[in-house]
């Protein structure tokens, strides 16, 4: 079930929290960077949160972005148990939020990203209320077929650096088919983060399935 | 005569899976190895008694017995100031309130009464919300009596120690059982001596607390203490 729903009529609504996960280098912080001011552009009131595995190096990345108010990314180290922090045990990442919620009233969606690891991290419900996963295609096309949790079992799946596909000779329409016949019709996109491709598309899904103005 | 019921309560509370965030706090274990003064098993059992005798037994222990003496939240909140300004180093300081508001969250969702009430006091006071205090919180909560909570938090900080330097690459799975085992009995002998009610806290690690605030200089770092 998702936090919100858990969410009672007497409690004040809170931000949207989005998880996203993925391999180390599949473009997750790209993606953030991208997401940022697309979310911004359409008016949506943003806060970050980074879990970086061994350095504070994606939260200085965006806090230097120019992209966000630095006060507005959060950083939780995750002892080096990237799973636990966002599944078995994410009450520091809970806190995170809760306090971006404080400092911030307004935010109305919360982008949580988590340190770099395999294909088996997935989020706890009581932490997003969404996430999804990134992988690229440079990983390699069978990383759909492996079925890894990650894969499976995100709301949405998004294959990044799909420019690269020629060159690391990936067929880009067959991946895309078997990512989305393992995730049984799920949503599955297309993104090049480095060019800003695709990432409308995420956030209309946002924008429909989170926030629900579409 | 052995209680099943209250043993079955100290397992799942002081069990390192207890959902509180614990394993992302090394309490110095990390700054102490990235700074060559740990880096084997015997370095751990000494840094692990020097955290139990110098700094637990003598600070984190008496804030607990504090607040779990307390009789309103004001009270409480006199303990948590206590802890504020008996603990010189700033990572310190913010390192367990990170902690004790990451343990009072996960008893407020469990509707823990006490947890609850403290809790709106600490969303108003960015200085309150330190470990030990929120430990006597959560464990009145849990029906825990005194001696039980101090063990629980004598425990679990043990188990934090041990646990980081076995994902630091300090000591294997094996050898972690020997400190527990250590420890356990260092933690038996300082629980078997009651502090008077009026001790204050005090404390002194100056090599875990010099290594835990040279945290954030650190370019390469897991844990937030």
């Amino acid at each position: 079930m998702s936090r919100l729903a858990l969410t009672r009529a007497d409690e004040p609504m809170t931000a949207a929290r989005v998880g996203i996960g993925g391999p180390v280098g599949s473009g997750k912080t790209a993606l953030v960077e991208r997401l940022i001011p697309a979310l911004q552009t359409r008016g949506i009131d943003i806060a970050v949160i980074t879990n970086d595995l061994v350095t504070a190096e994606d939260a200085e990345r965006v806090r230097r972005s120019g992209l966000i108010d630095p006060e507005r990314v959060s950083a939780v180290e995750a002892g080096a148990c990237p799973h636990t922090v966002i599944r078995e045990d994410p009450t520091l990442n809970i806190e995170a939020a809760d306090e971006l919620e404080r400092r911030f009233p307004g935010v109305e969606l919360i982008l949580l990203e988590s340190g770099g690891d395999n294909l088996a991290s997935t989020f706890s419900r009581d932490l997003t209320d969404f996430w999804m996963f990134v992988i690229d295609v440079a990983g390699g096309d069978d990383i759909p077929r492996k079925r890894g949790p990650g894969v499976i079992r995100a709301d949405l799946l998004v294959i990044n650096k799909v420019d690269l596909a020629p060159h690391v000779g990936v067929d880009l329409g067959r991946m895309q088919r078997e990512a989305t016949e393992v995730r049984g019709g799920r949503p599955v996109l297309l993104t090049n983060c480095r060019r800003g491709e695709g990432i409308e598309a995420i956030v209309d899904l946002l924008e429909r399935e989170v926030l629900f103005r579409k | 005569m052995f209680d099943r019921s209250a043993a079955l309560a100290l397992l799942q509370l002081g069990d390192s899976a207890f959902p509180a965030g614990g394993f992302a706090f090394s309490w110095g274990i990390e700054g102490l190895a990235a700074d060559g003064l740990l880096s084997n098993r015997g370095d751990l059992d000494g840094v692990i008694a020097d955290h139990l005798a110098q700094r637990w037994a003598s600070m984190d222990r008496i804030l607990l017995r504090r607040a779990w003496q307390a009789n309103d939240i004001a009270a409480i909140a006199a303990a948590d100031r206590l802890a504020e300004a008996t603990t010189p180093s700033a990572e310190m300081r913010d390192g367990s309130r990170r902690a004790g508001r990451a343990l009072l969250g996960v008893w407020v969702k469990l509707s823990g009464p006490l947890a609850v009430s403290y809790r709106a006091r600490v969303s108003a006071d960015a200085n309150l919300g330190h470990l030990a205090v929120v430990q006597a919180i959560t464990g009145r909560d849990a029906g825990l009596g005194l001696e039980a909570a101090e063990l629980v938090s004598g425990w679990t900080l043990i188990t934090g120690l041990v646990s980081a330097a076995v994902r630091l690459g300090l000591i294997g799975h094996i050898e972690s059982q020997r400190s527990l085992a250590t420890a356990r009995a260092r933690l038996t002998e300082l629980l078997a001596e009651t502090p008077d009610d009026d001790a204050m806290p005090s404390s002194f690690t100056p090599f875990i607390d010099i290594a835990v605030s040279r945290g954030p200089l650190r370019h390469v770092r897991m844990f937030t203490t």
